[in-house]
């Protein structure tokens, strides 16, 4: 049963406070593209422009061909990092949940009860040591540095347990007369029937690993290695007093990937979010 | 292999003795690949924080040795760190009840039976997307003070400009105005399933009694609520309390100390300095902190399942 949706005189507030909301999220980042075709004098002027007069695509150019801008290697960096990430944490959460939510053995609840008190400790302690790992392993500047460290997600199980305790018994009750051992069990009964959970702890870590900063920018040093948020936050350090339009537009021309996703899997990635979220309680 | 041989003898006690060993076997196999990556990135770096915390332990020095408690007490007469301590505990509850509120009126304004319903949905979570680095960018060139759109639209209410980013009585709300434009979205789509997770009878009901609508949100909304109003204000004090790309991409902890955050203090100290020994103490302290606050969270948080 579901309301009846309309645009009645009695929803104004709400359109008026929407509108005003909606302008409040959409202004600035429609002023930082209309910046992104200004000139460097343009952008410097009181009062100041909001579209550009002479659209130049002068900053855009610079952006993507200075030498010491790398934004297409950042862009896949940051791709082939967070999609390796996201598969690592699938990979080890999801067995680990399963052996948790359906498989008795001795420690079970007392292990648990260790990785959940472990959420409480903040991922800020292991900074030091694990950066000392990376740097002894000769992880500095690799992938491996920038997938591995993070991928064994407390939350990731904690979560992925959640469903796969919801998962009728029957249904593996059923594959286990059809000669199924824990792998089928597993991987032909609980994986195909929490796909949801499955992509929406998916696109959660993705996103999240997506646009980290901090932990990129400790292990990684080179020009080639840098992912975008770190290639951004060298672009504002390199270009910001002299030609702030090129920041604009790195900040901009990085963001339309991301944006683009979204767009296309807004629902999903809305969804996914939210499952996420509602999940972790 | 093992619990094959054993099985062959056929006796029923064996046999279902088998069964569970088998189980626990395969429960481990399960477990293992997490538990090897979690022993050494979560277990034994946290064990050799809380170690290196008593040692000076210099990065580009060989010699590393046993100080006891001193980088705590250092930490304590650390000014620096209450500085820190102090704008993180600013800036996370301007940012957290900031969001909140937000959070709330969108998910409210955005749950109405209304068109376009989706439509803003999607485009108020857009913020959430952008990564710190793109957000603080352009948030920086708002907040210009010669040249910045918001002194600019305060110039028409006759609003002198104002220094947002510079002044360090005004950069830390600015920092936290930027991550409320950023963040609020999550915390949005979490209360919109709050909100439909509320009987529409009871709004029929207290209409019918002739409530109003400021009525039904008060009396309401708000109550049925309260677990997910704690559940993103909890959540939010937690990661917001771990902020640093807006200070470290908008201000470098400028001007002087006015936004030094916590952990980019952290930074500081081990990767501009290179002091791991007084970072890893500086490390822990925060950890701690965290917990506790947790544990707060968690205490909190169970306390409601039972009302």
């Amino acid at each position: 049963m579901k309301p009846e949706r309309s645009i009645l005189p009695q929803h104004t507030i709400t359109y008026v406070f929407l509108t005003l909301l909606g302008l409040f999220v959409v202004f600035p980042m429609l002023i930082a593209v209309s910046q992104s075709f200004m000139t460097n004098q343009e952008v410097n002027r009181w009062p100041p422009q909001i579209i550009p007069v002479e659209p130049t695509l002068q900053a855009i150019h610079s952006v993507l061909t200075q030498q010491d801008l790398r934004l297409d290697l950042w862009l896949r960096n940051s791709l082939i990092a967070a999609t390796g990430y996201t598969a690592a944490v699938l990979v080890l959460c999801a067995p680990a949940a399963f052996a948790f939510a359906r498989l008795r053995f001795p420690g079970n609840n007392i292990l648990f009860g260790f990785l959940l008190v472990t959420i409480m400790i903040p991922s800020q302690v292991t900074l030091i040591p694990n950066y000392l790992l990376m740097r002894d392993l000769q992880w500095l500047d690799t992938f491996n540095a920038l997938v591995f460290p993070g991928a064994a997600n407390v939350f990731g199980v904690f979560l992925l347990r959640q469903f796969f305790i919801q998962v009728p018994s029957d249904l593996e009750e059923a594959a286990v007369l059809d000669g199924a051992g824990y792998f089928g069990r597993f991987w032909h009964v609980i994986l195909p029937l929490s796909r949801n959970a499955l992509t929406a702890l998916g696109i959660f870590v993705f996103l999240f690993h997506y646009n980290d900063l901090f932990w990129p920018f400790i292990v990684t040093n080179s020009l080639e290695t840098r992912t975008l948020p770190v290639g951004l936050a060298i672009l504002n350090s390199s270009y910001a007093g002299q030609y702030r339009p090129m920041v604009l537009s790195g900040a901009v021309l990085s963001s339309i990937p991301i944006l683009i996703v979204y767009i296309i899997f807004q629902r999903q990635i809305i969804q996914g979010i939210t499952l996420t979220g509602m999940g972790g309680r | 292999m093992n619990s094959k041989s054993i099985s062959g003898n056929g006796v029923k006690g064996r046999l279902t003795l088998t069964l569970k060993s088998r189980e626990t076997l395969a429960a481990y196999a399960f477990l293992a690949p997490f538990m090897v990556f979690f022993s050494i990135f979560v277990v034994r770096a946290g064990v050799e924080a809380v170690r290196m915390s008593f040692y000076d332990w210099h990065i580009l020095r060989p010699m590393r040795p046993y100080i006891g408690i001193d980088n705590y007490v250092e930490l304590i007469n650390d000014k620096v760190w209450w500085i820190s301590l102090q704008n993180t505990v600013v800036f996370t509850a301007l940012t957290v009840v900031g969001t909140t509120i937000v959070a709330l009126a969108a998910a409210v304004a955005v749950t109405r039976p209304i068109k376009g319903q989706s439509f803003f949905r999607v485009l108020l979570y857009m913020p959430s997307l952008l990564s710190v680095g793109a957000v603080g960018l352009i948030w920086v060139w708002l907040l210009n003070t010669q040249f910045g759109i918001i002194n600019y639209g305060l110039s028409f209410l006759g609003i002198r400009p104002v220094n947002w980013l510079g002044d360090p009585g005004l950069v830390i709300p600015s920092l936290s105005l930027t991550t409320i434009w950023w963040g609020f979205g999550f915390p949005m789509l979490i209360f919109i399933a709050g909100l439909q997770g509320i009987p529409e009878q009871l709004y029929e009901a207290a209409r019918i009694d002739g409530g109003s609508n400021r009525d039904l949100f008060l009396y309401i909304t708000l109550p049925l609520l309260r677990p997910t109003i704690l559940f993103v204000t909890v959540t939010g004090v937690i990661s917001h309390f771990q902020v640093y790309g807006q200070p470290f991409i908008m201000t470098t902890g400028g001007p002087g100390r006015s936004s030094y955050s916590l952990i980019f203090y952290l930074y500081q100290i081990a990767w501009t300095a290179f002091r791991m020994g007084y970072g890893a103490a500086v490390a822990v302290c925060i950890a701690v902190i965290m917990a506790v606050m947790t544990s707060v969270q968690f205490i909190v948080l169970s306390r409601r399942i039972e009302y």
